[in-house]
């Protein structure tokens, strides 16, 4: 682990102290839970940290509910993608249901999976989850669909392109 | 080593994506192959794009195919779409005022109702506060040994504030009662439930003398003629009314538009076909044609707006 440069962690020290309180209010107000609020403050802090920027931050409060929000999403996001997982969980044959341990890992994935698929429309989405994920034909999801298979073809080809993107940009 | 891509790069990526698009979905002739072939072949881009393409095609190959589709399919829709809701809620300030009104009268014996689509703020004769949502209707009974809430009609929000007397501070449902141990919390009743949330401190239910449950900060509990229901985790829909916005996390559409129908007068309702169908997001409920547009918007949802009163929500063809 690098050392962060001191002045930088004096600096995010100092937005801390002075405006942890507003933020843990400012979330507070959106969500209601306690626990949440509480780790979604110490997650804009840590992430603030880690984007070195805090020397140069001119409004702090807009700032900082901007970081807080998207990570308010992302938790949002996650929350919904874990009940369809323990749904999708329970619907399994017992036999096919995987270790307590793959199965926190697949989770991670899938949140992963989700994220890089974030940029797609929802058709485009989910043509790409049934050819690549299902492993369906490109005519049987046509059909399934009520698109063309040159509708098809094209959401595969958009998808794809962003999909090798984002693992490029990754450094992956 | 990997930087991210050149335009040039990017170029050839997209090239690569209808390649491997093509040769998924081509019969296997010996035509399109060659043609492929001279593609690969005629620029290094292209061979590098190649090959991280189809690293691409491979990466979601080690997952158990049915669980990971089945889940994603039905997180549904997009992050975008969640965030869109979420940017009403959250890029107005406007929405977090609007209809709020301050009730600052310092003595009153009457009942307190809101209008539908209303929120009122009541500031009650101890100093607590007293928020009530949409349609709802409350006796205030305080005298020298108590402070009670009699909560007949929708959901409260309550903010008690310390009794130089120490009396008791009670919310009363007719399916049992909420006491408050110095703190935040919230009520709602319908016709065959109450619920209580707690957002702050403690609260003690209780449904006679044996029926008892003590409720912490970040949990919420329903109660009724069964009895008191398992205890369960806030989620960010639990606060959230109090700024005007209603959060649904995989919540089936038609007990969406349930909730969002006690914001607005007339009846709204949907095709059965689609009540299952789980919604993500954040809707305004202070302007609830606004939210019915942001679900029309991030959904495969047409609302059919017959007269201002009678609204339905069906699949969009």
């Amino acid at each position: 682990m690098s050392a962060e440069p001191p002045a930088l962690s004096c600096a995010v020290g100092a937005l801390y102290v002075e405006h942890s309180p507003w933020l843990h209010g400012w979330l507070r107000k959106r969500m209601g839970n306690h626990c949440d609020v509480a780790d979604l403050v110490q997650d804009t802090f840590v992430k603030l940290l880690k984007a070195r920027s805090a020397l140069d931050i001119r409004e702090p409060r807009h700032y900082l509910s901007t970081v807080a929000k998207g990570l308010m999403i992302d938790l949002f996001r996650r929350r919904s993608l874990e009940q369809a997982y323990l749904e999708a969980l329970a619907s399994l044959p017992p036999a096919q249901v995987p270790s307590s341990e793959a199965q926190a890992m697949l989770f991670e994935t899938l949140v992963e999976l989700d994220h890089m698929l974030a940029g797609l429309g929802a058709k485009v989405r989910e043509v790409f989850i049934l050819a690549q994920l299902d492993g369906l034909p490109y005519a049987q999801i046509a059909t399934r669909l009520g698109i063309s298979l040159r509708t098809v073809n094209n959401h595969m080809a958009k998808a794809m392109e962003h999909v090798c993107l984002m693992q490029w940009d990754a450094g992956e | 080593m990997s930087r991210t891509p050149t335009p040039a790069q990017r170029e050839a990526v997209r090239q690569a994506a209808h390649w491997y698009v093509r040769l998924a979905s081509a019969a296997d002739d010996g035509e399109e192959q060659a043609q492929w072939q001279h593609w690969h072949d005629s620029d290094p881009l292209h061979r590098q794009a190649w090959q991280r393409m189809q690293a691409a095609g491979a990466s979601f190959g080690g997952l158990p195919q049915r669980l990971a589709a089945s889940t994603l399919l039905a997180a549904g829709h997009t992050r975008r779409q969640v965030l869109y809701g979420l940017a009403l809620l959250l890029g107005g300030g406007a929405f977090a005022s609007l209809g709020w009104r301050s009730d600052l009268r310092r003595e009153w014996t009457a009942d307190q109702r809101s209008a539908i689509g209303e929120r009122r703020e009541v500031r009650l004769a101890d100093g607590s506060r007293l928020l009530l949502d949409t349609d709802s209707a409350v006796d205030v009974r305080f005298d020298g040994q108590q402070r009670q809430l009699l909560l007949h009609r929708g959901r409260i929000l309550v903010d008690t504030a310390s009794d130089p007397a120490a009396r008791p501070f009670s919310v009363a449902t007719r399916f049992g009662q909420v006491l408050a141990l110095g703190t935040r919390f919230t009520v709602a009743v319908d016709e065959q439930n109450a619920e209580v949330a707690v957002l702050e401190k403690a609260v003690e239910v209780s449904l006679d003398a044996s029926r008892r449950l003590r409720l912490d900060a970040g949990q919420r509990v329903r109660f009724g003629a069964a009895g008191i229901g398992p205890v369960r985790d806030n989620d960010a829909s639990v606060g959230a009314w109090q700024d005007g916005s209603l959060i649904a996390i995989a919540l089936p559409l038609g007990e969406l538009l349930a909730q969002l129908g006690r914001y607005r007068p007339g009846l709204l309702s949907c095709d059965p076909a689609v009540a299952g169908m789980k919604i993500s997001g954040a809707f305004p409920t202070d302007d609830s044609d606004l939210a019915l547009t942001a679900l029309e918007a991030s959904f495969p949802l047409a609302v059919r707006r017959r007269t201002r009163y009678w609204v339905t929500v069906t699949r969009r063809s």
